[in-house]
């Protein structure tokens, strides 16, 4: 009887140690990348082209990335295009949902088809007519080139949609009995029990914004609205003194996004798992 | 004594008419929605297909209606050999990429199913890619693909030059696709794992069922739906890839890492040539349109769990 149970824990002991032994070539693979960025971020100017582990940390580079580049600039920008595109999404989804889900109106499932259809246009094969007209319309080096194009998406209206079927129709009923309009019933009841979903909508919007590249480098041409995936891809230089700086740079874009990943990663990963609908 | 009963009078439901402002509310909370696709979807997604059959001026104004002439000459006619080519490249780009992704996803899941010290940051650090831009990213692997001072060059002693390499270039490039890719196939294809039933692990061990026989009766059947709407969506993203191409090799060397929506932006953006262009991007929206089509009607059907 002993021998059964010491064996027993001497193959969980060893199934995790074998699990850890398997994980790490994983780890590294993913994390290399990342750390050998941090690393040559802060090298000393010195050692740079010597080695990859360097033996003090200099973090002067990062100074330089707020200070030298216009890179705080384009901080700004991105957060503006993102929180902006964010706020508008949750509206925009929120509203289209509702009608999709409390009420009742010919053409419904037409309309919503035609939503979901728009599943099947890739951004990529719009994007030259996009940018015609947006051209044409003067639109181009603004902040609303960059924020109305993405001021609804199918699968944000999608999700919020599945969410609010969910709710009991007794709810909208007992509210328009008390006479609680429609708009009130969705800003003060409907929304208020979504937050979940918005928080979801909201983290995988924002993300995509934040790490949008075709479109901002099409349509942006100064540094007065330039988002950062544009700003730190024009720094690539390889001189001594731009690498730091650069890598630096990259860490910086990062941090943002990484900090989304690490407090929202629940709400951002059901954002995905809707979202992958499309991709 | 019976008093006969009249027939009971049919009473019409009493219909209540809908004021002016019911019947176009709904469409009310419809409008943002539906001017932001109509403006920046239906309509683009018309003008492609009209210009796709003009010659345009440098601006992009249509000048010369040319029929299907512009699709023939990507098909089979001046452009086609450049056409061909970066269909052949995106093709082979997204099977590596597509089946890359997900071998490399369900590796990492593989892994992390079982309890171990340290799960929960592996866990974090596979799903991980998922929050990485793409464009910043190639700005490290530019460094770690460096020919003089890059990293890989380093550790392998060797000294090639991996982004304008006729011969490593192409594969380098599906290699950090499928790293930033592996994030969302890790989150797509655990969570399908953690949905198989317990239960048939536990009769399986019962019957003497090893890891293998395990994983290749029980699991894989199990997570097959996930596993195949997984290979779907790494299939249409890997279609719509760009920023790799365009931030690390240009589409070089000799057009090997010509993605079709690189190919796009050049026909655009370098050559002007509009029309073109247009013909692509239709090609393009076709492809993806098939691909969610077959994805839509599985799913309607869903596999088997």
């Amino acid at each position: 009887m002993t021998a059964v149970t010491l064996t027993r824990r001497q193959r969980t002991v060893l199934g995790k140690a074998g699990s850890i032994l398997l994980n790490i070539p994983f780890v590294l693979l993913i994390m290399t990348p990342l750390l050998y960025t941090f690393m040559m971020s802060v090298m000393p100017a010195e050692e740079l082209y010597s080695r990859f582990w360097p033996t003090r940390m200099d973090f002067v580079s990062y100074l330089d990335v707020f200070t030298k580049t216009m890179i705080p600039r384009h901080i700004l920008n991105s957060f503006i295009v993102a929180g902006t595109v964010t706020i508008l999404q949750m509206i925009t989804c929120s509203m289209a949902a509702f009608s999709f889900s409390f009420l009742n109106f010919r053409g419904r499932q037409f309309v919503f088809m035609c939503i979901l259809a728009t599943m099947m246009v890739p951004w990529e094969a719009t994007i030259i007519s996009n940018y015609l007209t947006v051209s044409k319309w003067g639109w181009l080096d603004t902040y609303h080139v960059l924020i109305l194009p993405y001021g609804c998406g199918a699968m944000g209206v999608f999700l919020m949609r599945q969410n609010y079927l969910t709710f009991a129709k007794e709810l909208h009923e007992a509210a328009k009995l008390d006479g609680c309009s429609n708009w009130r019933f969705l800003a003060t009841i409907v929304i208020p029990l979504a937050r979940p979903s918005l928080g979801a909508l909201g983290a995988y919007v924002f993300l995509q914004q934040w790490n949008n590249y075709l479109w901002p480098l099409l349509v942006t041409n100064s540094d007065k609205v330039r988002t950062v995936q544009i700003g730190v891809a024009q720094m690539y230089d390889i001189d001594s003194e731009s690498i730091a700086l650069m890598m630096a740079a990259v860490i910086v874009t990062l941090v943002p996004s990484l900090s989304i990943f690490v407090f929202m990663q629940k709400n951002l990963i059901n954002g995905l798992m809707a979202g992958a609908v499309k991709g | 004594m019976t008093t006969k009963m009249a027939p009971a009078r049919k009473i019409k439901p009493h219909k209540i008419k809908k004021t002016t402002y019911e019947i176009i509310e709904p469409w009310l909370f419809l409008l943002p929605a539906l001017c932001v696709f109509a403006v920046f979807l239906y309509y683009p997604l018309g003008k492609t297909i009209y210009l796709s059959t003009f010659l345009t001026d440098k601006f992009g104004n249509a000048k010369i209606y040319r029929g299907f002439q512009n699709y023939l000459d990507i098909l089979n006619g001046k452009y086609s050999r450049e056409f061909w080519n970066s269909m052949w490249v995106t093709v082979r780009f997204v099977f590596f990429v597509a089946t890359g992704g997900l071998v490399m996803g369900l590796c990492t899941s593989l892994i992390t199913v079982n309890k171990f010290p340290g799960k929960a940051f592996a866990s974090a650090i596979f799903a991980m890619p998922i929050a990485i831009a793409s464009s910043a990213a190639a700005m490290s692997f530019k460094m770690i693909l460096h020919k003089s001072i890059g990293l890989l060059n380093y550790i392998l002693g060797t000294s090639i030059n991996w982004l304008s390499d006729p011969v490593w270039t192409f594969p380098i490039i599906c290699i950090l696709s499928i790293w930033l890719a592996s994030g969302i196939n890790f989150i797509f294809i655990g969570a399908g794992l953690r949905n198989v039933p317990d239960e048939l692990y536990e009769s399986a061990s019962i019957d003497g069922a090893g890891y293998w026989r395990k994983l290749w009766n029980i699991t894989l059947p199990c997570i097959s739906p996930t596993l195949f709407f997984q290979i779907i969506i790494n299939i249409i993203n890997a279609f719509q890839s760009f920023n790799l191409v365009k931030l690390l090799t240009m589409g070089g060397p000799q057009e090997k890492t010509n993605l079709i929506v690189y190919s796009i932006y050049l026909d655009a953006f370098r050559n002007f040539r509009f029309g073109t262009a247009a013909a692509r991007s239709i090609v393009l929206f076709l492809i993806i349109m098939v691909i969610t089509l077959i994805q839509f009607r599985a799913e309607k059907r869903s596999v088997h769990y």
